[in-house]
């Protein structure tokens, strides 16, 4: 038997999904935040050795397709490090590393953003380097670069879409789901893109109030 | 296990061939995309109420949807209504939609970055609105937006790897064929990334040759 039209629990499925997708984009965006913020973190220190070897990695996941790197870790993986490997699993670390090497250069554009002259001030009035960075450079680096993080995440949501290839049951996934069993791809794939259009939007609205608010001690009052 | 390079010699002309189809496809999707970027540009850019509208529609829409919705969308929706065309037609069609809404934005900021004297002067010297667009105002804009086409390019690069998920074997999906071969998908996906990001960064340099010499008389400005 086979049931190709349209049911009310389809919508169910589709929640399902979404839920996949957003609980995901979450979490490896937090973790891509905190991760690319610390590594941005240690080239303000100036370690040796560690701010070249993060550059250069950084720039290789910068530089090659996400659908590549979610192939290295899920079948690579398991294959050399007799590591086992889940879709999900795998989904997760490639996302945030992903992520973690974006958010890296907007980390280190923001901190360099801050003049010099405001940090050799602190330091004069006998600030230690940890207390530049957290009362002089953080706030101010997080009002510059909520802009292009926002456009950042923006982006990741879409990216995404790519884990539904190695298996994860994400929106992208139950789409193809949908698809297969109804064969109506201009319904299902009209859906599943506005689902994804909406969530880009808020995504891109809750940036835009963040920026709104930190923004808010620098913004030109009028006259 | 050991990391073994040499098990990919023997299969290396059958990535270059993969490598070349990527390639035709970024190539044709390029131009795709500059084409339909430019139309799209210049109606975000005329005073006409409902083409700017309608053109804002198309840059937001195909901006906030996963590209592999879209491809699927199409992949799967043209031969219901008709249209049966191969792997490689949809698939550089699908970029060059995508593209050109990334190209779009890079040739508007060309043409609204173009000085309004240059304007007033064509205008004054009785060039029609179509001749001062076509020799003035496209050639200008065409030139100082190399760079940010560049990224487009770099991009539709990386995003063309998800062309391997509706059975195009390019440089991805022939890697994937070579994976399962020699069971050695770590080694196959590592060399694949570090390709990727050297094509890319051979790409990027060729950019900001091609951006220099096409903005020698103006480098005060643009550099």
């Amino acid at each position: 038997m086979r049931f190709t039209q349209f049911t009310p629990y389809d919508l169910v499925l589709l929640a399902q999904g979404l839920g996949v997708t957003v609980g995901l984009f979450l979490l490896t965006s937090l973790i891509g935040l905190l991760a690319g913020t610390v590594l941005g973190v240690v080239r303000y220190y100036r370690v040796p050795g560690l701010t070249q070897a993060v550059t250069f990695v950084t720039e290789l996941l910068k530089n090659s397709p996400v659908l590549v790197q979610l192939f290295l870790v899920f079948f690579g993986f398991p294959a050399f490090f007799h590591l086992n490997v889940g879709p999900v699993q795998a989904a997760v670390i490639t996302l945030s590393a992903n992520t973690a090497a974006f958010v890296y250069v907007i980390a280190v554009s923001a901190i360099e953003s801050i003049g010099r002259d405001q940090v050799e001030a602190a330091r004069v009035f006998g600030l230690s380097r940890w207390q530049v960075l957290r009362h002089v450079i953080a706030p101010q680096a997080a009002a510059f670069s909520i802009g292009p993080l926002t456009a950042l995440l923006v982006n990741q949501l879409q990216v995404t879409s790519l884990i539904s290839v190695i298996g994860v049951m994400d929106l992208a996934k139950i789409g193809a789901t949908l698809n297969l069993r109804t064969l109506k791809p201009f319904i299902v794939w009209s859906v599943v893109g506005l689902l994804y259009y909406l969530a880009a939007k808020l995504v891109a609205g809750v940036g835009a109030r963040i920026e709104h608010r930190l923004r808010a001690h620098s913004a030109f009052r009028g006259l | 296990m050991r990391f073994d390079l040499s098990v990919l010699v023997p299969h290396l002309g059958f990535l270059a061939s993969g490598a070349m189809l990527t390639a035709a496809v970024c190539g044709l999707a390029l131009v795709g995309s500059v084409v339909l970027g430019m139309a799209v540009a210049i109606a975000r850019t005329s005073s006409g109420g409902w083409a700017r509208r309608a053109a804002y529609a198309y840059v937001d829409l195909f901006r906030n949807v996963p590209f592999i919705v879209q491809l699927f969308f199409f992949y799967y929706g043209l031969p219901e209504i008709g249209i049966y065309i191969d792997a490689f037609t949809t698939g550089v069609i699908a970029l060059s939609i995508a593209g050109g809404a990334y190209a779009s934005d890079a040739i508007r900021a060309g043409i609204l970055a173009i000085d309004n004297g240059i304007l007033e002067a064509a205008e004054v010297s009785g060039l029609s609105k179509r001749v001062t667009f076509t020799r003035i105002v496209l050639p200008i804009a065409l030139r100082t937006s190399v760079r940010p086409l560049g990224s487009v390019l770099i991009n539709m690069i990386l995003t063309s790897s998800i062309l391997s998920t509706i059975t195009l074997n390019e440089l991805t999906g022939q890697a994937k064929i070579v994976a399962s071969d020699t069971f050695r998908p770590f080694e196959v996906y590592f060399v694949l990334l570090v390709v990727y990001a050297a094509l890319t960064y051979l790409v990027s340099i060729g950019i900001a040759l091609l951006h220099r010499r096409l903005n020698r008389d103006l480098m005060g400005q643009v550099s």
